[in-house]
């Protein structure tokens, strides 16, 4: 049995009880992704509950909607 | 505040990506420019998420970050030509060929960043002292204590895993998929179910206002 050593700290309590509800799947996320940074590039304000739930859960859907969003805003085109 | 229908039928897509999408059905000439054009289109994508996350590869140089680009392209290129019927015209062509190009490179940046890394796999979590100190006895470390409490005692062997790996150890998600062979997807649907049963753990305790949820 391996123990974790490393401490429980705020953020990593606020990653653990995070609340991820409505659920959506990575691969469902990947189907969205385009159409969501499309939407909020457009409008800032655009809201997906279930993809927002989602991000808030996992951050490596998290990055990759943050890095489209950055590369729409460089190639708007 | 905007919302949108995510459910909503897909569109025609516009012009210029029916243009895509004929051109990329094709062969000749047209095609080969169409494909030469997509992968420049998918370079700049995977160059861009390679940059962003460079200080993950603190030692890389130009040279190996541009390699890594340029397989993530290469990768990417092939997930779009064998997802191109699933393009729906909800996006623009161009957004929707990008997200392949920042997943693949991303993806790649991470493994590599932990390619000589050990993975941590922890099965428990090391408890706070027993005899709380004055400063223990704060509503913070309380709550830490309940959610170590719930994590020791409301999860599978599997969940605590998996948790833990993600969420304390900070492994990233395709770094553990690898490692596990398994994929993001599994691991989300555990984490989320996880999270559930925290939740629920805590909401019981009192540390949290929570509606009544199910335990998967």
């Amino acid at each position: 049995m391996t123990e974790s050593r490393r401490a429980l700290d705020a953020e990593a309590i606020a990653a653990l009880l995070a609340d991820t509800d409505p659920y959506l799947s990575c691969d469902d996320c990947f189907a969205r992704i385009d159409q969501y940074v499309e939407a909020r590039a457009a409008d800032p304000a655009y809201e997906d509950p279930a993809m927002a739930a989602h991000l808030r859960g996992c951050g490596a859907c998290a990055d990759e909607a943050e890095s489209l969003l950055d590369l729409l805003a460089q190639h708007p085109d | 505040m905007t919302t949108v229908n995510p459910t909503t039928p897909p569109v025609a897509p516009a012009a210029t990506d029916q243009a895509w999408l004929s051109d990329l059905a094709g062969d000749g000439p047209a095609a080969q420019a169409a494909l030469t054009r997509l992968h420049e289109l998918l370079l700049r994508a995977s160059r861009h998420q390679v940059r962003r996350l460079s200080g993950l590869l603190p030692g890389a140089g130009a040279t190996e970050l541009e390699d890594l680009a340029q397989q993530a392209a290469d990768d990417a290129l092939v997930a779009v030509l064998r997802q191109l019927g699933t393009f729906e015209g909800r996006s623009r062509f161009t957004t929707w060929a990008y997200k392949f190009g920042v997943l693949q490179a991303g993806v790649a940046v991470r493994r590599q960043a932990w390619r000589h890394r050990e993975v941590p796999l922890p099965d428990t979590l090391q408890l706070v002292d027993a005899a709380p100190s004055p400063a223990a006895l704060t509503e913070a470390a309380q709550l830490a204590r309940a959610v170590e409490d719930a994590i020791a005692t409301q999860l599978t062997p599997h969940q605590r895993r998996v948790v833990l790996a993600l969420l304390v150890e900070c492994v990233p998600i395709d770094v553990l998929a690898d490692r596990l062979g398994s994929n993001r997807n599994a691991l989300y649907k555990t984490l989320h179910d996880a999270r559930r049963r925290l939740r629920s753990a805590l909401a019981e305790l009192g540390h949290l206002d929570d509606p009544d949820r199910s335990t998967p």
